[in-house]
């Protein structure tokens, strides 16, 4: 049986981060984006949980709950930003954002 | 097999007999019920009223700004219970912070009160 | 517990964070009364100087304090221990944080003043404008006075989600809310890479604190060293995107151009004190053994954000596009500071402080020119500009002949200072490619310039800005004349802003 230690849980993390690292760059709705953005923030929180318990102190579990709001924070203004979008150009296509460039 | 997965029997067991539970009175009921259909039951139930059209159109959504609020106070709420476990021993100086904690989120519901985003109409 | 100890709240060290906890509470107190009394919107700002002017006298008694601090003989260690690291040593009170905060507060009250139209143009959201600036200015604040990388993260979140929200406060117009989820989504990602960073390095070194780090580092026991390099190294990267360093930069442009003229000279600004402060904190608290480390890749990030930001300024037609890639460039002249480690914060500080000033200064004419509550600002607007506005040319001109930095301007003696310092610690091919680079940013500035004074001017007349608008402007431009020739002052200033 394989024992499971904190460098796999660390590991797990450093995929799943990837994972939300690689739908920013190839997804283009901005919901999916922010939703990627979610998964990494998560992947953020398991490695500190996965830290704190390897390392016997408590301020991993401590860091979770402030990452936790400060990602509840980022999605009400990042929703609030998209329904005022999506309110106008009935898209939530970053494509379409296109009138800022050169 | 080590301790750790030993803990887990206890679960499967308890997962099983809930499955079981499920398909043993499911299959009571279907043996001793009449068989009728009708297309009147077959509808999709929507509150007793008959559905209308197709069920992928766009809703109205005004109470996304609650829902907005909602997930920020339903966050903030975190901070409180590990408070409220040790509030003894941290003493005076947690209760003063707790106060200031939540008068900065009563701020934010008063202004989101006097602003009308809380209105219905 | 006597009676009388369970009355005692704990002695924290409030005045580490007074001039923080001034600018919260006022955006706290703006906000109420806006919705409660309708004050004019002249009141409102006034009183969000006010805010502002308060917050700095505050930072002049921090000031004063570190000072006696500096002074403290063995004897009083435990008295400078508690002063110095109140709250659990989350906070430090040095040097390098109460210059965060003159810095930050002077870039609060120009931009405030040099955006002032906005205000009046928002209507009944200026008090929330006005609140989200302080908000912000306070969360860039806490990054450069925190010694725990969760306060960082959370100073960080506070001003940057506030910056988003500034980007698309005029929400009418289509490219404020394009700029606006531009700068949230790739600021987002910014905050996760930055974030995960902080949990690899705590994995690594089992601290968030950078003093219990650098300790933990010192006495070599430390488990996992490549998952500590990666957290180093992603947190280096979390903070070239808010400073927009090359190859993170993509935002930056986009942003300055889209977000509403009167505010973003203030959010261009800010952002970049925020994240110099908190990666000087970092990078020289916790990792000074480790500068072989971070050295060569915070140089490679410089050398590109140099090369490419003056490069792409050329062929910018917009001149807040222009300015944003010239931002870039500035970010990697900061930067080649940086490599120099402790050593180099003061020219740091002193490039930082000076071009914070030009830039809000040179955002200040932009909007003067091409309208407060706009976006983009076609260079065409600018030709002839000396006959029209004579006062905004010319202080144009000086702002950015400083950003170029010409020999009796600010910015001069801040790129030599920064490149002095490269050069010493041995990074001579990056001193190499910055000049090169300075010397491709002049023609991007002079072309702005020749075009103010040698061409044709076009028939638009410019609304004649108002006086707080002129005050704003003159005090950049005479900030950027005053310091050039006489530096001295300002340069021993910053030289003791290292940090604890």
């Amino acid at each position: 049986m394989i024992e499971v230690t904190a460098g796999w849980y660390l590991s797990l993390a450093a995929v799943l981060f990837s994972i939300g690292l690689l739908g920013i760059l190839v997804r283009r709705n901005a919901l999916i984006m922010f939703m990627c953005v979610e998964l990494m923030l998560n992947a953020v929180n398991l490695t500190f949980v996965a830290a704190g318990r390897a390392l016997g102190n408590l301020e991993g579990q401590v860091a979770v709950f402030f990452v936790l709001v400060v990602a509840a924070a980022e999605v009400v203004v990042g929703l609030a930003i998209i329904v005022a979008i999506f309110r106008r150009r009935e898209s939530a296509s970053v494509d379409e954002l296109a009138t800022l460039r050169g | 097999m080590s301790q750790y997965f030993q803990e887990y029997i206890t679960v499967g067991a308890f997962a099983a007999v809930g499955v079981l539970l499920v398909l043993a009175i499911l299959g009571v009921a279907s043996v001793i019920r009449p068989s009728n259909p009708t297309p009147a039951k077959k509808l999709t139930y929507e509150c007793g009223v008959d559905p209308v059209g197709s069920g992928w159109s766009q809703t109205y959504v005004r109470y996304y700004i609650f829902g907005l609020l909602f997930v920020i106070f339903d966050v903030e709420a975190v901070f409180i219970f590990p408070w409220a476990i040790h509030a003894e021993a941290l003493g005076i100086g947690g209760v003063i912070a707790i106060v200031l904690f939540m008068l900065t989120l009563v701020e934010g519901l008063v202004y989101a009160i006097k602003k009308g985003v809380l209105a219905w109409e | 517990m006597t009676f009388a100890q369970v009355l005692t709240p704990p002695s924290v060290g409030w005045i580490a964070i007074a001039p923080e906890i001034v600018l919260g509470v006022g955006a706290a107190l703006i906000l109420l009364f806006d919705v409660q009394y309708k004050p004019k919107r002249t009141h409102l700002g006034l009183a969000t100087a006010a805010i502002v002017a308060t917050a700095f006298a505050f930072a002049i008694v921090q000031y004063d304090r570190v000072q006696t601090l500096s002074q403290a003989t063995a004897d009083q260690a435990a008295d400078f221990v508690a002063t110095a690291f109140p709250f659990d040593a989350m906070i430090v009170l040095d040097a390098n944080a109460v210059f965060g905060r003159f810095a930050m507060l002077l870039v609060t009250g120009l931009g405030l003043a040099a955006g002032w139209r906005l205000f009046e143009r928002l209507g009944a959201r200026a008090a929330e404008g006005l609140a989200l600036m302080l908000l912000s200015a306070t969360g860039f604040m806490f990054m450069a006075s925190s010694t725990h990388l969760m306060m960082v993260f959370l100073g960080l979140e506070v001003g940057s989600i506030a910056l988003y929200v500034l980007a698309g406060i005029t929400r009418e117009r289509t490219e404020s809310d394009e700029a606006a989820i531009k700068y949230f989504l790739l600021g987002s990602v910014a905050s996760a890479v930055f974030i995960y960073g902080v949990a690899l390095t705590y994995a690594g070194s089992g601290s968030m604190n950078l003093l219990e780090i650098q300790g933990v580092l010192a006495r070599n026991i430390f488990t996992r060293p490549a998952v500590l390099l990666i957290g180093i190294a992603l947190m280096v990267v979390g903070m070239g995107f808010k400073v927009s360093a090359a190859p993170f930069h993509s935002w930056a442009p986009d942003v300055y151009q889209g977000a509403p003229g009167g505010i973003v000279g203030y959010m261009a600004a800010a952002a970049k004190i925020g994240g110099f402060a908190a990666l000087i904190r970092i990078l020289f608290t916790a990792f000074p053994d480790f500068i072989s480390t971070w050295g060569p890749l915070v140089a490679g990030i410089a050398a590109l954000s140099m090369l490419l930001g003056s490069t792409v300024a050329l062929v910018q037609d917009d001149i807040r596009r222009m300015l944003g890639y010239s931002g870039v460039a500035h970010a990697g002249f900061i930067l080649t500071g940086v490599v120099a480690g402790g050593a180099g914060t003061g020219e740091v500080w002193f490039y930082l402080g000076v071009y914070t000033v030009q830039l809000v200064g040179a955002f200040g004419v932009v909007a003067a020119v091409t309208g407060a509550a706009t976006s983009g600002a076609g260079i065409d607007a600018f030709r002839g500009l000396s006959k029209r506005a004579p006062f905004l040319a010319a202080t144009f001109t000086v702002l950015l002949l400083g950003m170029a930095g010409l020999p009796l301007t600010s910015g001069f003696v801040a790129k030599f200072g920064v490149f002095t310092e490269a050069w010493q610690a041995g990074y001579e091919w990056l001193v190499i490619v910055a000049v090169l680079a300075s010397v491709i940013a002049f023609f991007f500035y002079l072309r702005v310039i020749v075009a103010m004074y040698m061409e044709e001017p076009v028939d638009e007349a410019v609304a004649p800005p108002g006086i707080s608008v002129r005050a704003s402007l003159a005090l950049a431009s005479l900030i950027t004349i005053v310091i050039g020739i006489v530096p001295g002052p300002l340069l021993s200033l910053a030289g003791e802003a290292s940090p604890l």
